[in-house]
């Protein structure tokens, strides 16, 4: 047993700290109090960011990525979301996707794509599964082939002819570059009918609806495709037809590529909500006076903070684990239960942040009632009954 | 001698309001556009009809005007009003609780003759309490004899036929509404704490509107400078007294609130699990959604009956002297169990909507912030266990804040 970190995982997680403070934490309020869901972009912290590699931290050294190891990637990951959970989410989504590029993308398709996404610091990518009417379906695939995701793709000559919606898309209405599951077979399930496709912004017959009000992590904006007849070549087809799920992490959730990564993500950002939180709260306790003492003296506080810390160490422990695992390439439902974790984690942290500042006057501290607004993201992606059982699943298998 | 029946006229006031809720308040403030927590406006057309319909006189005695409610039915009404909007229901409960303290109980006959017809007149008359809200945490001052309680915020010093006030007090509910203020202040010359009328538009009275506060209705900051009020509008002795409550046995109005807030959301959830086909069924039908709803029902029962038990304990006080009920400061009981145990109702119920279950156009996130209001609003729940165990520990606090002002 060695928790070392190497040199290397050491100066990634050093500059993420710094970019973090220095860059995103002077932002992070003002950019969360934004009230238009559309204007809570800033690709000006993206492209700084970028410059520094976080944007392509998971692209191969090959394509001109910094080939980060998934250590480096969760230290990173935590570190950012110590100052911006969402700004976090902004960057680690595109190494979701750049890890399921190099896993599962053709030559051609990576010299296509890859080297604009390299070499353009405010490119982002997104992927789109959910839809209005399918959300757990895609997670949970029951075998009836009517149930999970809708939007139809034909084969005409050359192209494919997509005509339907996502919603709730991450990245939607700032991606460049989108990776699409959609069904060419609806005779059978799901599993065995869905196709991932490559779907570039400007793809004619595709266009963003509207932007969705999230109470928490405004920055890291959510929104709805619609696909009217949209043409998309029959090179843009990741893996083969019909073999989305296979391939890819995507409907259904297999575990070689932006799934597997995806449940340590989300792991790791909370591990850096939970962060501020611990710190924060200490600084609170320390710094207000009640009654002429710290409240830091109360004993009550003192409980509060024990826990906020013993639960973040505990998160600390198993996201480090699980990151270490991916780098062995150890392939166990760890991620996936850290991921569940870090939900409850997360949002008890944030919530005994909360407590522990209290009220000022009427209001709450815009700070803790972000934490807490951020937290409670993690129940629909992290720590539903669906994403505990299809964890629980992997398990039985 | 058990009974949980509600009387006929309670539970024909509850369905009456029941329907006026579905009727005319759900359609208002369900309204996409007013669902957003940073920007909600009170829907005051509504409260008027309320008004019309007895609701802002519920406690006031029917001598007086009222409807003459007691304490339970006036709960059940704000957990009627809350399901429908948090904020709709404060503001009604708050003026319709000071409506029956001041106007039976604590005005001289010539006040009552100045303010209540003015009160029965206005739909929009609407009251509110400065100064009262029990000064600072207890925290380390728990099982101690504190020297640092503070006084009332806002003294009142005598200068030869009216009082002079001075001070301010933060986030009173209804300020931005009220035409009438009770003013809860350090008396010069005396050892008790008093309590003023003030009209919201006497000279040197401002009231600054909280931009989005952490409690429902509607809340501001109340500055007295040099407020001068009239000899004749000091209260009868032991007002500040009723008016502050600091016993733990008040009326559990907000906690009914709570609940409305929590019924809610679960009516939605329930809804929507009927409604929401995944995995081959409505999602009702999966065991790991039934026991969601499941828990979420429990939940709001076992709160239910901590409300109605402290409401009804306030109606009878006596069951206290005769042991009927335990030694104990039941709101302060229900305020604790019912909002933490409400709040994870209303995270459970969230999560059955899923990403809907966080945007701002959508109900639930609203009721998800309401329940944390409600939680963490007012008097923290880590105070209200402090106070609760100073009750258990037989300690007693000698004196007052305004005491020690005095001395």
């Amino acid at each position: 047993m060695d928790f070392t970190l190497s040199n290397e995982q050491r100066s990634w997680q050093m500059a993420a700290r710094k970019f973090a403070d220095e860059e995103i934490r002077p932002i992070s309020l003002e950019r969360d109090a934004i009230p238009t869901a559309a204007e809570t972009w800033d690709s000006d912290i993206i492209r700084k960011g970028s410059k520094l590699g976080f944007r392509t931290l998971a692209v191969p050294k090959e394509w001109g990525g910094h080939g980060a190891d998934f250590v480096s990637q969760a230290l990173v990951m935590a570190e950012l979301a110590r100052a911006d959970s969402a700004i976090s989410k902004a960057f680690s989504q595109n190494w979701k996707w750049s890890h399921l590029i190099s896993a599962s993308c053709t030559e051609d398709q990576k010299r296509r794509f890859l080297p604009d996404f390299i070499a353009d610091h405010t490119f982002v990518l997104g992927k789109g599964i959910t839809e209005p009417g399918a959300g757990s379906d895609n997670r949970l695939p029951p075998d009836d082939p009517k149930a999970g995701l809708k939007l139809k793709a034909e084969r005409r000559g050359d192209e494919w002819i997509l005509n339907g919606e996502k919603a709730f898309i991450a990245n939607a209405p700032v991606g460049k570059l989108f990776f699409i599951d959609a069904r060419t077979d609806t005779s059978v399930p799901l599993r065995q009918g869905t196709t991932m496709f490559l779907v570039p912004r400007d793809t004619p017959g595709f266009r963003i609806g509207k932007v969705f009000n999230k109470s928490g992590w405004r920055f890291y904006q959510n929104g709805e495709m619609i696909f009217e007849d949209a043409r998309v070549p029959h090179a843009n087809v990741v893996g083969e037809v019909n073999g989305a799920v296979r391939k890819s992490g995507g409907a259904g959730g297999d575990t070689t590529g932006g799934d597997l990564f995806g449940d340590l993500e989300l792991a790791a950002n909370a591990l850096g909500i939970c962060d501020d939180a611990c710190a924060s709260a200490l600084r609170h306790a320390k710094g207000t006076q009640q009654g002429g003492q710290p409240l830091f003296a109360q004993q009550m506080v003192q409980l509060q903070i024990n826990r906020m810390h013993m639960l973040s160490e505990a998160l600390r422990a198993f996201v480090m684990r699980v990151a270490w695992e991916h780098d062995m390439k150890i392939h166990t439902p760890n991620a996936g239960l850290a991921m569940n974790f870090s939900t409850d984690v997360v949002q008890e942290v944030a919530e005994l942040y909360m407590t522990v500042r209290g009220l000022d006057g009427a209001h709450m501290d815009p700070h803790a009632d972000k934490l807490v607004r951020d937290s409670i993201i993690w129940t629909h992606l992290a720590g539903d009954s669906v994403q505990r059982m299809k964890v629980a699943r992997r398990i039985g298998r | 001698m058990y009974n949980l029946h509600l009387s006929p006229e309670q539970l024909e006031i509850r369905d009456t309001v029941r329907e006026f809720g579905a009727q005319k308040i759900k359609p208002v403030v369900l309204k996409s556009d007013r669902l957003d927590v940073r920007d909600r406006t009170l829907p005051m057309d509504l409260l008027d009809l309320a008004s019309r319909m007895g609701l802002r006189g519920l406690a006031l005695s029917e001598d007086a005007g009222g409807a003459g409610s007691d304490n339970l039915t006036c709960c059940l009404v704000a957990e009627e009003l809350a399901a429908c909007d948090a904020d709709f229901a404060a503001v009604l409960a708050e003026t319709s609780w000071l409506a029956h303290v001041l106007f039976d109980q604590a005005m001289t006959a010539e006040q009552c003759d100045g303010f209540l017809p003015r009160f029965l007149a206005d739909d929009r008359f609407h009251l509110a309490i400065a100064g009262g809200d029990g000064g600072a945490r207890l925290g380390i001052n728990y099982h101690r004899q504190a020297s640092d309680i503070p006084a009332p915020t806002i003294t009142a010093t005598d200068s030869g036929g009216d009082f002079t006030l001075n001070g301010a007090a933060d986030w009173v509910a209804n300020a931005p509404i009220a035409n009438v203020f009770a003013v809860v202040v350090a008396l010069s010359g005396r050892r008790d704490a008093g309590a003023l009328l003030v009209p919201a538009d006497s000279a040197g009275l401002a009231v600054r509107a909280h931009d989005r506060p952490w409690r429902h209705g509607v809340a501001g900051r109340v500055t007295f400078e040099d407020c001068r009020v009239p000899r004749g509008h000091l209260l009868k002795d032991g007002a500040a007294a009723l008016l502050t409550r600091a016993d733990g046995r008040g009326i559990p109005l907000d906690q009914a609130i709570n609940l409305g807030i929590a019924r809610a959301a679960y009516e939605a959830a329930l809804d929507y699990a009927r409604l929401r086909v995944q995995g081959g069924r409505p999602i009702i039908e999966h065991q790991a959604i039934a026991t969601k709803l499941a828990d979420i029902a429990i939940r709001l029962e076992v709160a239910r009956a901590a409300v109605w038990g402290a409401a009804w304990a306030s109606d009878h006080p006596a069951a206290f002297a005769d042991r009927s009920l335990p030694d104990l400061p039941l709101q302060t009981v229900a305020q604790v169990f019912v909002s933490e145990t409400l709040h994870k109702a209303v995270r459970d119920a969230a999560e059955l909507f899923g990403a809907m279950g966080v945007m701002r156009d959508m109900p639930l996130q609203k009721y998800v912030h309401d329940a944390l209001v409600c939680m963490h609003g007012g008097v923290s729940n880590g105070d209200a266990r402090l106070r609760i165990a100073e009750g258990l520990a037989g300690f007693r606090r000698s004196g007052n804040g305004a005491q020690v002002a005095a001395e």
